[in-house]
């Protein structure tokens, strides 16, 4: 649940409002969701890591990834032909890794300010 | 607890999107930059050409344009304006960073972008006086109203495609660098065409010269640096007659001096270019051909952008320089024009004596005139804002009191003002304005009355069957030898007056070889009555040009484009003989011995896949070092003789002094200089590419690319084998050479053939980005699409874009 809710909502915002609202997004339904900072780390680090995923493949799949390949080099990657795929795993896991931490904290916040009574 | 934990935790994510949101040094800030949405991602575009309709403030009517096969515009208006519009319009659409970025380069504003790093060079920029030259053009636009029409309407055009972006739709370049594009301004155009003067008027040997002077004298100076070659070739067939009565000069006497630091630097040869027009007479259609093929450093995204122009009056197709409206070479219904760098002195420094170190005056015929400031206010990325003051004169701004440790400064010699054509006012872009729209030889002259500078080789041919050539510009009137050396600013004798009259620069209409051909060498035999400048390119190039163009009789498109790719060299054809018969070959190891055999039996022709072109390059570039050793003093910097001069010293001077090495005890002569350097050649391909092989081939040594406009790793071209050398007419060095080649077949209807190393778009996301780049390589020619109505049928048609007017 707090996987496809964060994928979702994320989705929705992001087409008018900057990246980081996958942290605003993160963070919240976590607060409101999550059951323990392993889930909502979890979560958070799936749920974008999905959705950064599939966005960057729809982008780079009817482009057959020169810009993705050209962006390797540029991060010192090898010049290969599947350079690529490096450069779509990186963006997921910075995706991921961001949405994660911003669901931990929403977790450990909504724990200490907003929910105390939650759980021990 | 929880609550410690869950503020740590807090600020952890806050810090941690705070950082991944903030450009850190040369990185771009990476979560905005990787985020699928809106980041790089973004960029990457899929093979369709968006065509559609759009509305747009600020045009008048409805504009038509179409997208052939390589993206390229086909413009079809009913008015001036909305054609340089839509000009405008297409190119930002296809290349806004690199708008951006090249002006900005010119103004000296990269610190804003950047940083610090780049503070050197904006005052490099600045001091030159770039926008200074600039604004004079703005100014000069009053006077031409119909031109500053056309310049407004192209930066309404540019401006229209801006406004309507949003951060994500930026090109890739402003993502990495972090920064937002701004808008255009006729001062920007003016910027761009002043970058063209500094690439192709702005070098300068004076200071140089006048070390070699005070260290060699004044003998050695006149037998190394001739004012006219050992062998040429000029532009202007031999022969041909002056119809003028020249205007007279007075001749100075020279030099104040001047003693400095650093190294010397070898005068690079490398922006040259080629063009030519053959008379129906010796074509099979019985119309004229016209070839050009402008050599420059090549960077992706591509220096041209081609389009057609359509609107009344003008149907012209050929390609321009992102950010200048009109083409700049080109053809249109019936006539072809195209242009090659002149290279004459247009530039020159003046030795300034100022009364005191507050620099408010300085002497010019015994009075003190009144120094102007201006004030360069550089802001650098980050809040900072550096003022630099720069000393102006009549001649124009003092570069450097004090030079800077910054090697593009390194020819400038310190306390000299700087008097160079592009800072004076123009309207430059007025001759490709009416040369676009031309339709004779007469048409043609009237174009290039406008021009000033950078000047240019005019190539033109008509289908009406003239063919002409005019080494054109602002050329300052001077005695032979003004300007060779640094000035005496003290005095107005050394002044620049006035300019050779426009008439009277050279000029030849239908020779009667039936062809007409530059190659950057010596415009005129010694028959013209002015001096243009002591020294051009050299004659082989166009000695090449003019060799084969001679032999054609029924030439076509074709028969040019080989003529075009053709990689013999003929400084290889006049030294290699020569050279060979020095190399003691009872001396050499089994190596050198097997690459002697190879270079013996080399054709002159730096194909891709020759050994003995990369010998011979080597060899001749280490001789040529060998030789004028005596010319490298650290603390002298001084230009080294031409390669016109070294031939003939080689081939006609064989005992000269200047073969001895001078840091070593023994005397060494011609034999020793060229049998060392031959062994240094071999030498130094063995240890870099190993046993003689295919590695050795001059198509892998050369190692030619196309480098990014920013240097920025993996947007630029992969590596491309290919021939060519700086003496060949295909002039392809590492990443130096043809940045557009392009013919034209006149006719009732015109066949136009071009390519150019790269693409119409300037997206590295893009397929349109370097999808020339094979064709080039392979030294073919896309046939260009040439259209007469918006409504015109081609299989290579892709997509049609309407423009309306919002009202």
């Amino acid at each position: 649940m707090l996987v496809i809710l964060i994928f979702f909502i994320a989705f929705i915002l992001q087409l008018f409002l900057p990246w980081w609202i996958i942290g605003i997004v993160a963070f919240a339904v976590s607060a409101w969701q999550a059951k323990s900072g392993k889930q909502a780390f979890a979560g958070g680090f799936t749920a974008i890591f999905l959705l950064w995923l599939t966005l960057s493949l729809w982008k780079s799949l009817p482009n057959e990834h020169i810009l993705a390949n050209r962006v390797g080099q540029m991060l010192m990657l090898p010049d290969w032909p599947f350079t690529w795929i490096f450069v779509v795993f990186i963006t997921a896991l910075i995706g991921g890794l961001t949405a994660g931490f911003a669901a931990l904290s929403g977790y450990f916040v909504s724990l200490a300010f907003i929910k105390p009574e939650r759980k021990k | 607890m929880n609550k410690t934990k869950a503020i740590i935790s807090l600020l952890f994510s806050l810090g941690l999107f705070f950082v991944l949101n903030t450009k850190i040094g040369s990185v771009p800030p990476v979560g905005k930059f990787l985020d699928p949405f809106a980041g790089f991602w973004k960029n990457a575009e899929n093979r369709e050409i968006r065509g559609g309709a759009l509305k747009l403030a600020g045009l008048r009517d409805e504009v038509q344009i179409v997208f052939d096969e390589h993206q390229v515009a086909h413009i079809f208006a009913t008015n001036d304006h909305d054609l340089y519009f839509a000009q405008g319009y297409i190119t930002a659409r296809d290349r806004l960073w690199q708008l951006d970025f090249q002006t900005r380069f010119a103004a000296g504003r990269l610190s804003e972008v950047v940083g610090e790093k780049a503070l050197e060079l904006d005052k490099y920029q600045r001091r030159l006086g770039m926008s200074y030259g600039a604004e004079n053009m703005v100014k000069e636009l009053e006077r031409h109203p119909r031109i500053k029409a056309m310049a407004t309407a192209y930066a309404a055009g540019i401006n229209a495609y801006i406004s309507a972006l949003r951060p994500e739709d930026y090109p890739i370049e402003f993502k990495i660098l972090d920064y937002s594009p701004e808008k255009w301004t006729i001062l920007n155009t003016g910027l761009l065409l002043k970058l063209m003067s500094a690439t192709l008027a702005g070098g300068s040997d004076e200071f140089y010269m006048s070390n070699v002077l005070n260290r060699f004298g004044a003998e050695a100076v006149n037998d190394l640096f001739p004012d006219y070659p050992f062998r040429n070739e000029p532009i202007i067939p031999a022969g041909t007659d002056w119809n003028f009565k020249p205007l007279q000069t007075v001749p100075l006497s020279i030099v104040p001096d001047d003693k400095t630091r650093i190294h010397t630097r070898q005068k690079e040869e490398g922006t040259g270019s080629n063009n030519w027009a053959i008379s129906g007479s010796k074509t099979a259609s019985g119309f004229p051909l016209l070839a050009n093929d402008p050599h420059l450093d090549l960077t992706l995204p591509a220096i041209w952008h081609q389009i057609q122009l359509n609107a009344p009056g003008i149907n012209a197709y050929g390609v321009s320089i992102p950010g200048a409206p009109g083409i700049v070479i080109g053809f249109n219904q019936k006539v072809a024009w195209g242009v090659t760098n002149v290279g004459a002195d247009v530039l020159d420094w003046y030795q300034i004596k100022f009364r005191s170190k507050e620099h408010k005056a300085y002497l010019h015929d015994r009075q003190w005139k009144p120094v102007k400031l201006r004030l360069e206010k550089i802001r650098i990325r980050g809040g900072k804002t550096v003022v630099d003051t720069v000393f102006y004169t009549h001649h124009g701004p003092v570069v450097y009191l004090t030079r800077p440790n910054f090697a593009k400064a390194n020819n400038i010699p310190e306390g000299y003002a700087l008097r160079w054509v592009a800072h004076d006012p123009s309207v430059d872009i007025a001759t490709f304005y009416y040369l676009n729209r031309a339709s004779n030889y007469t048409d043609y002259r009237k174009a290039l009355s406008y021009y000033i500078a950078p000047a240019q080789n005019f190539v033109f041919a008509s289908n009406e069957n003239d063919i002409s050539i005019t080494p054109n510009g602002y050329f300052p009137l001077k005695s032979p030898g003004h300007g060779k050396f640094l000035l005496d600013g003290t005095t107005s004798s050394t002044d620049w007056k006035d300019r050779i009259p426009f008439e009277h620069n050279p000029t030849a209409k239908n020779p009667s070889g039936g062809f007409l051909s530059s190659a950057n060498q010596n415009p005129t035999d010694s028959s013209y009555p002015y001096y243009l400048n002591w020294e051009f390119a050299g004659y082989e190039r166009g000695n090449r040009i003019n060799t084969r163009l001679a032999a054609m009789k029924t030439a076509t498109a074709d028969s040019l484009r080989t003529l075009q790719n053709d990689n013999y060299s003929v400084l290889a054809k006049n030294v290699v003989p020569t050279m060979l018969n020095l190399v003691n070959k009872e001396k050499l190891n089994a190596t050198e011995r097997e690459a002697f055999n190879i270079i013996e039996k080399w054709n002159y022709h730096f194909d891709a896949t020759e050994i003995g072109a990369s010998i011979f390059e080597i060899w001749q570039k280490e001789a040529y070092n060998k030789v004028w050793d005596e010319f490298s003093d650290p603390k002298l910097p001084m230009r080294l003789p031409n390669r016109d001069r070294t031939v003939q010293l080689l081939l006609k001077e064989p005992e000269s002094v200047w073969f001895d090495n001078i840091s070593t005890s023994k005397k060494e002569n011609r034999n020793d200089i060229i049998h060392d350097a031959f062994r240094f050649s071999v030498d130094s391909l063995q240890r870099k590419f190993g046993l003689i092989g295919k590695n050795w081939q001059w198509g892998m040594v050369k190692h030619s690319h196309v480098p990014h406009l920013a240097k920025i790793a993996g947007f630029g071209s992969r590596m491309i084998f290919n021939g060519g050398s700086k003496t060949s007419i295909n002039a392809l060095n590492e990443s130096n050479g043809p940045s557009w080649r392009m013919i034209v077949a006149l006719g009732k209807i015109p066949s136009g053939y071009g390519v150019f190393p790269g693409g119409q778009s300037g997206n590295p996301g893009s397929f349109y980005y370097d999808d020339m780049i094979n064709t080039w390589e392979r030294g073919q020619l896309n046939e260009l699409l040439f259209l007469n109505s918006p409504t015109d049928r081609d299989k290579r048609i892709r997509a049609r874009l309407t423009l309306k007017n919002k009202h």
